[in-house]
């Protein structure tokens, strides 16, 4: 889960086991709200993704992976900024 | 249409609550997910950027009016309104619950359907010719042979964890609308000395390593397919590779020993096989048959009402494709409109779509590889009227086979293997080419966009494909030029280095260019012109002289 990662701090996140919702970890809970979401110091890495595995065994996540960010504590990844703000297209069904 | 058998409802309604306890074990924690996830992928159930995403069967692209009804009540009770057409004629639902899943599977198999084997590492959804059985050059319906091979491949025990997911496209035209020869195994019926049999191809796909099928057999009798099938897929399951993920599919496997040496080692394991093993019965054949007579009884003289209004006749020329039965025509519905992701369809679409197939198609509907729909058997003399309804749904966009008709992934807006996003492109270069008589101008062309090299969006076999990519933590998208899914099935040439997203558009312009310069007349489209004078025209005005 933690390999390969860059930079020096992290959020994690994941989706919920039942709705799916993309969620974040907060102080002790994982939360929908993208501003709850604590930062992760790479020194801390493994004791969180102990907290992600006990998680998903605890049947409360599915899916947790580490958010990278910038020096500047930006989300770096595209792919993680759609996850935070939702599709960036206009499907106007 | 096939109807399930009092069987097929029993099967499939143990297997919907089996899921339903699988499901309920992992909520109460006695599966982990570790665990689970091989099950709920079993039963068509992803987990993608942002929620789950269920991914159901329609077998060979078949759907009667009943069955889009409940799709849509589907999309609009236990999702966000719409679903998304793929190219493997199947549909999906980008934000089910976990815990609507099962009840979602027991709609489903209320109207026969399910998202069995729509995942995972075994024989997936069969897909055929759109217009098979309603057009006049194919040597029968194929449509049956697609039924036999599902019911042979459904929880087949030996073929369900093979070492990667294998895809079968039959057709019975030379013409070739389902894209047989990329995929793994593609089958033609063709007519030799009277007879009819198969042709058989091996070892097509796209993704990582692209490649075309190889013919290892000009014709197969019919009563041995599955004996075939079986034969093929033994030596698959035995040889292919299942330490390297990239090296899984069948395509390697036919690729790295060679055509001589596969076609000998299926043709070894057939004579194992051969008349002893799942020969079909004339009896079993004609059975199956059955179910898919034309419901039209007889021939018409109706004609396509002449009304004087641009865009009606715009559409007809378009959208209307000939019917094999005097006074009926096959009615193309794009699923491409102005601005809306490629394949997308929302549920009062669906519901409308429903009731005009049953009011004017004899509730048959077909979902195309193209991400279209089409209404199979419209009485030439309704065509007017049926489009003045289609427009009110917004289902009349004129576009089949033109620039905007673009074959698009999901991409990163949805998917989590996504290396970059297609639907905004797709979006972008609809709104370019708006206006039906510049793509007209432009002529026939197929623009199929994937955001990542697993290639959902068939970039490898567009005339122009796009493939999106991450370049450094930015979106850049590859050109390849002069793919063709067709008869003539080519895997496109990598044009140059990557263009980022805010170049694209002004690349795909001067491609055009470069061929309008070039074509010698009208009629000469993208692909002939490309096939004639070759990539380096369009390197040259691409990369050397760029404007």
């Amino acid at each position: 889960m933690a390999k390969k990662l860059k930079g020096e701090q992290f959020y994690l996140s994941a989706n919920d086991l039942i709705s799916g919702d993309v969620v974040y970890l907060a102080k002790n809970k994982w939360s929908r709200n993208f501003n709850d979401a604590i930062k992760i110091k790479r020194i801390d890495i493994e004791r969180y993704e102990k907290i992600a595995v006990e998680d998903e065994n605890k049947c409360l996540i599915v899916g947790p992976i580490f958010i990278e960010l910038t020096e500047e504590g930006k989300i770096r990844r595209l792919r993680d900024k759609i996850r935070k703000n939702g599709l960036t297209i206009n499907i106007n069904q | 249409m096939y109807k399930y058998s009092e069987k097929d409802k029993k099967i499939l309604k143990k297997r919907t609550s089996e899921f339903k306890y699988q499901v309920e074990r992992r909520l109460n924690g006695d599966l982990t997910e570790d665990e689970f996830k091989p099950l709920r992928l079993m039963n068509g159930l992803y987990l993608q950027l942002h929620a789950y995403m269920l991914r159901v069967a329609i077998p060979y692209g078949e759907l009667s009016y009943l069955q889009l009804k409940k799709l849509a009540e589907i999309s609009k009770k236990f999702d966000r309104g719409y679903g998304h057409f793929t190219t493997r004629q199947n549909i999906q639902f980008n934000w089910p619950k976990l815990t609507d899943v099962p009840k979602i599977l027991e709609e489903l198999a209320s109207v026969e359907m399910h998202a069995i084997q729509t995942s995972g590492n075994c024989i997936r959804n069969i897909s055929c010719d759109h217009l098979a059985g309603i057009n006049n050059e194919e040597v029968e319906d194929p449509r049956p042979w697609c039924e036999i091979i599902r019911q042979w491949s459904t929880f087949h025990p030996e073929f369900s964890f093979l070492p990667r997911k294998f895809k079968i496209a039959v057709t019975a035209s030379k013409k070739d609308r389902a894209a047989i020869e990329v995929h793994d195994i593609g089958l033609r019926l063709v007519k030799k000395n009277s007879r009819i049999g198969f042709e058989v191809y091996v070892g097509g796909g796209q993704g990582r390593s692209p490649f075309i099928a190889k013919k290892i057999k000009d014709f197969l009798d019919k009563k041995d397919l599955l004996n075939y099938l079986e034969a093929i897929l033994s030596v698959y399951n035995e040889l292919g590779r299942r330490d390297n993920i990239y090296k899984a599919r069948i395509k390697i496997l036919v690729n790295e020993l060679g055509e001589e040496k596969i076609r000998s080692m299926i043709e070894d394991k057939y004579k194992n096989f051969v008349d002893k093993k799942l020969e079909l019965s004339e009896n079993k054949v004609k059975e199956i048959y059955n179910f898919f007579k034309l419901p039209i009884k007889h021939s018409k003289n109706s004609i396509i009402p002449k009304v004087d209004n641009v865009e009606f006749k715009q559409w007809v020329k378009q959208n209307v494709i000939n019917h094999k039965i005097k006074g009926y025509s096959v009615v193309m519905v794009s699923l491409k409109p102005l601005g809306k992701p490629p394949g997308d369809m929302n549920a009062i679409q669906m519901n409308k779509l429903s009731q005009l197939s049953h009011d004017y198609s004899f509730g048959e509907i077909r979902v195309t590889h193209e991400q279209n729909i089409l209404l199979p058997h419209v009485e030439n003399k309704r065509i007017y009227d049926l489009w003045l309804k289609l427009k009110k749904i917004g289902l009349s966009t004129p576009n089949i086979g033109l620039i905007s008709d673009i074959i698009c992934c999901p991409g990163m807006d949805y998917c989590a293997l996504a290396t970059a996003r297609s639907i905004p492109i797709s979006q972008k270069i609809s709104h370019s080419f708006n206006n039906y008589s510049q793509q007209k101008n432009i002529g026939d062309l197929k623009i199929k966009i994937s955001g990542c090299i697993n290639a959902c969006g068939h970039h490898h076999v567009g005339n122009i494909g796009i493939l999106g990519l991450d370049k450094n933590g930015e979106e850049s998208y590859q050109i390849t030029l002069g793919g063709s899914a067709t008869e003539n099935a080519s895997i496109g040439e990598i044009v140059g280095p990557s263009f980022p997203e805010s170049e694209l558009m002004g690349a795909l312009n001067t491609i055009l260019k470069t061929y309008k310069k070039n074509r010698i007349s009208e009629d000469e489209d993208f692909l002939k012109v490309f096939n004639r004078i070759g990539i380096n025209e369009f390197k040259k005005d691409l990369y050397d002289n760029p404007q």
